[in-house]
């Protein structure tokens, strides 16, 4: 082979959640190029620009080198001794006068499972509080709490592979192409094989162009799309009744309500018009095979949770569930929100999902730490806020999270992060958030540590340090045990692989879960303890009592907001291909020089009438904020829609993002916001009949 | 079906082809535009093997295994061919290809060295490096073909066109405007596939450049 390279890693993909397994190749302590690993099972040789190029951000003279503490309004450098005292001074003196749960921390879904484990006993064993959660909850808890209602466990039921068995596909709420790259490749190849997909989404995504049937439903009546495709299944005979009958209960109840939920009525509610829920329904519905791919178009919504039960209640209505190629596929956001959550770093339970107030479980962690732990449930990320704001909350550890520039209702964000005494924020750059920080902590990236992730397949796979974290900055497992040591609790993990083997020994679902056995193909959980793993669910019965999987009659109801005479429009927010979330880390590399900002895509109807042309500043107002950004003519979005991503704090998006929340688990709605559109400058005298060039 | 390579018989489902046959075995033999991450193409020729029974060589990469068939990886007029194809191959270059590329490799596999037997005329050199990462070095293109089934098989983008006939053939992002004015999405699966550096990425050319011993 070549010199080119002092030394090549096998890792995992730090960007979304397809997980695609990546070849670093290293040069003079720098990564020098990424290629994607023949062997990888999620990608298959294959990756995105993020993946493969947007690796210089590990690389940038703004990393944080060295700790930071706020000092006389600004901040200046601190060893590790001084920073880690000052948190451990701060978090114990608060702990003294208000209690544990004054205190709150953040996991991050782009760490691996075991720094989330780390802190998830930092927070329980270290201090003592349940008040702990991660970003899942602003994308897939909808997700999650859906999927173990109707089915039992919290993930995919299948793998990516099932694309390529099945002979239908719907993809809802979600735009792969640009979200999950390597997955929107894969499903444009399976449609030019024969896959029939069916698309579904305020905005014809690109992969409408290789479906069958584009649907474009109004922001916020997902279910009520879901309803009129199962009054469909079930009016014109496509249900499995052996599957319903041997296999799950609650069937009569939610077709009796699904019965309501015409053709006609459906599209009453979303525009949709009815022969294309009657068309989607029958391609669905014939299908040998069938899979279902949602994403954060479903969720976060007022009824996020309630339409993933409905899909879930398509999928079981049609027997399609549990089989090569029918399969239910949330597309999950970040590198490892499965993980992180699978991983106990929520408010209310443990590992895979036991509750806090379990008192076997709870008995176990307590065994294994040596301190008593709380049977009570902490705090949601939305209720830390609230709390902060109310007094309740004196400080919190913020570890790999933006929240100021990414979670809903910035202005109320802000209020609370400097209503607390102490912030502590591990990252590896300044953000909006450490602006509010009492001492910054410098982190790794993924490229600099050891440990898994789990991807959207419930497939947990190896991630192995490329490279050293620059200057002074140490990796997450490393910060969190210093944290913890100094708090007087020594979590005493030798190497990540050891903090796995506690997770294993703590957990069912992981028994027969290693980093020897992960090796280079991954293992999809749950793993028994002889090391089987588990790419398809439920292939004979449900994880629930009895086995049976649960329908649920729920009924379609209106959003949370809606267009009026003062915010005649409705923005729905997403992703784009180049960047990455708050774009921290796709921001520092080429991908910047690829796409330098973000903008509003509206409607030429809607632009015509309100004298937009293509190009110019617009002003977006919501009942909340009011931000500014460049408006683009397009037909890709529906009349009366208008669609921008948030990947720049520049235009900081989520100030118009309200405080409605999904009612089961407080995902925020960022898919519905009603705003005004005008254009910033208005010309004095003006008329689009004589304006140049015209205004078509 | 069993076929037999090089006195060793394996057992094959049927479509296998016998390149496939010859990596199950743990065998290898020149190749250039096969990717086994695409539709097999039989373009470059430097696959050939010797089969029982045959009128001459044929290309493992595209030829499906019959059940009896006797395949001779070293076969002489095969190897002979082979080599001819690579040096023609090589004398259009303008400069050897770098050492790290897999035609680098399979140049110094079937013996060639830089005195080529046929001189002649080679391409100019034409590049184009305004994206921020993928750079084309059209000279340096032998039209295997990769680039553009990475980008239609892979992943779908259609960005990449095989252009021109003979000596000109060539490859072009979206009609020579070049990646970034192309339906590129910048996924590198061409650079990744490309077995000459023709397409190859930015930091990659800079490494080369200055690197003793490596040339682009």
């Amino acid at each position: 082979m070549s010199d080119r390279f002092d030394s090549t890693v096998t890792t995992t993909c730090g960007y979304c959640g397809v997980g695609c397994r990546l070849e670093a190749h290293v040069r003079d302590g720098r990564i020098a190029s990424i290629s994607p690993a023949l062997d990888g099972p999620a990608n298959a040789g294959h990756t995105c620009l993020k993946g493969r190029f947007a690796h210089q951000f590990s690389r940038s003279r703004e990393r944080l080198t060295a700790p930071l503490i706020r000092e006389s309004g600004g901040f200046r450098i601190a060893t590790w001794e001084e920073a880690v005292h000052r948190i451990s001074t701060e978090l114990n003196r608060i702990k003294h006068d208000h209690g544990p749960d004054a205190i709150a921390g953040l996991a991050s879904s782009r760490a691996t499972n075991e720094d989330c484990y780390a802190m998830s006993r930092l927070m329980r064993a270290a201090i003592g509080t349940n008040n702990l959660d991660n970003c899942s909850r602003v994308c897939h808890s909808p997700t999650s709490f859906a999927l173990r209602k109707a089915f039992g466990l919290s993930g995919a039921t299948g793998s990516f592979a099932d694309i390529d068995a099945a002979d239908a596909a719907i993809i809802i709420g979600a735009n792969p192409s640009h979200g999950h790259p390597v997955v929107g490749a894969r499903i444009k190849q399976a449609t030019l094989r024969g896959l029939q997909l069916v698309t579904i989404d305020p905005r014809r995504i690109e992969l409408a162009d290789y479906g069958v049937l584009h649907l474009s439903p109004r922001p916020g009546t997902n279910a009520a799309v879901m309803l009129g495709l199962g009054h469909v299944v079930a009016r014109d005979g496509l249900v499995d009744e052996e599957f319903i009958e041997r296999r799950t209960e609650g069937y009569d109840e939610a077709e009796a309500l699904m019965a309501l939920y015409t053709p006609e009525h459906v599209e009453e509610i979303t525009g949709v018009p009815g022969r294309d829920i009657e068309a989607a329904a029958h391609i669905y519905g014939e299908a040998g095979d069938a899979s279902i791919l949602w994403g954060l178009g479903v969720t976060e919504h007022k009824y996020g949770s309630e339409v993933v039960r409905l899909i879930c209640n398509l999928a079981m209505m049609s027997g399609k569930v549990g089989r090569p190629g029918s399969a239910l596929l949330p597309l999950r956001g970040q590198n490892n929100v499965q993980g992180s959550s699978d991983m106990g770093a929520l408010p209310d339970t443990y590992t895979a999902y036991r509750p806090v107030s379990d008192e076997l479980v709870a008995r176990s962690f307590e065994e294994r730490w040596g301190v008593p732990l709380s049977r009570e449930k902490g705090y949601t990320i939305p209720q830390m806020f609230h709390a902060a704001v109310d007094g309740r909350l004196k400080a919190m550890y913020i570890f790999g999270e933006d929240v100021a520039q990414t979670d809903p209702n910035t202005t109320h964000v802000v209020a609370a992060l400097e209503s607390l005494e102490f912030l502590v924020c591990q990252d590896i750059f300044e953000t909006e958030t450490t602006k509010y920080a009492d001492v910054i902590l410098p982190a790794s990236a993924f490229l600099e540590k050891s440990g898994t992730f789990t991807n959207a397949e419930r497939r947990m796979q190896l991630v192995a340090p490329a490279i050293e974290p620059p200057g002074g900055a140490k990796t997450d497992l490393e910060i969190i045990m210093t944290i913890s040591r100094a708090l007087g609790h020594e979590m005493g993990y030798a190497t990540s692989a050891a903090v796995m083997d506690e997770i294993a020994a703590l957990t069912p679902t992981f028994a027969g879960v290693s980093h020897e056995r992960i090796g280079r193909r991954g293992l999809q959980w749950p793993v028994a303890p002889d090391g089987t793993d588990s790419p398809i669910l439920y292939a004979d019965e449900f994880e629930l009592p009895r086995g049976k999987g649960q329908f649920a009659a729920l009924p379609y109801m209106a959003p949370g907001d809606a267009a009026d005479e003062e915010f005649p429009l409705v923005l729905v927010t997403g992703r784009r291909l180049e960047h990455y979330n708050a774009g921290t880390m796709t921001r520092r590399t080429g991908n910047l020089e690829l796409l330098d900002r973000d903008w509003l895509e509206i409607h030429p109807d809607d632009a015509a009438r309100l004298w937009i042309t293509d190009g110019q500043t617009v002003s977006v107002r919501s009942r909340v904020g009011r931000i500014e950004t460049e408006a683009r003519v397009t037909e890709r979005i529906e009349p009366g829609h208008v669609f921008t991503a948030f990947h720049f704090p520049e235009v900081r998006t989520n100030l118009l993002i309200g405080s409605s929340a999904d009612v089961n688990t407080s995902c925020p709605e960022y898919k519905v916001v009603a705003v005004d559109v005008r254009p910033v400058a208005e010309q004095p005298a003006f008329t689009p009949a004589l304006a140049q060039p015209a205004l078509s | 079906m069993l076929v037999t390579i090089d006195d060793q018989t394996i057992e094959v489902a049927p479509e296998t082809t016998v390149l496939e046959a010859i990596h199950a075995l743990g065998g290898d033999v020149p190749t250039l535009c096969y990717d086994p991450r695409q539709a097999p193409f039989g373009a470059c020729r430097a696959c050939l093997v010797g089969a029982e029974g045959a009128r001459g060589p044929i290309p493992a990469c595209t030829t499906p295994c019959r059940d009896g068939m006797t395949i001779d990886t070293r076969d002489v007029t095969a190897r002979r061919v082979v080599t001819a194809v690579v040096e023609l191959v090589l004398s259009e270059l303008p400069q050897p290809p770098g050492a790290h590329t897999e035609l680098a490799a399979v140049a110094r596999e079937l013996g060639i060295g830089d005195g080529l037997r046929w001189p002649g005329a080679s391409h100019e050199r034409r590049h184009d490096e305004r994206h921020p990462y993928l750079a084309l070095q059209h000279e340096l293109c032998i039209s295997c073909g990769r680039c553009v089934r990475a980008c239609d098989e892979v992943q779908g983008a259609f960005a990449l066109t095989a252009t021109g006939r003979g000596f000109s053939a060539n490859v072009t992002a979206g009609l020579d405007a070049g990646f970034r004015d192309s339906s590129c999405v910048s996924c590198g699966a061409c650079a990744d596939t490309c077995p000459t550096d023709a397409i190859t990425e930015i930091t990659l050319l800079n490494i080369a450049r200055t690197t003793p011993g490596e040339r682009t």
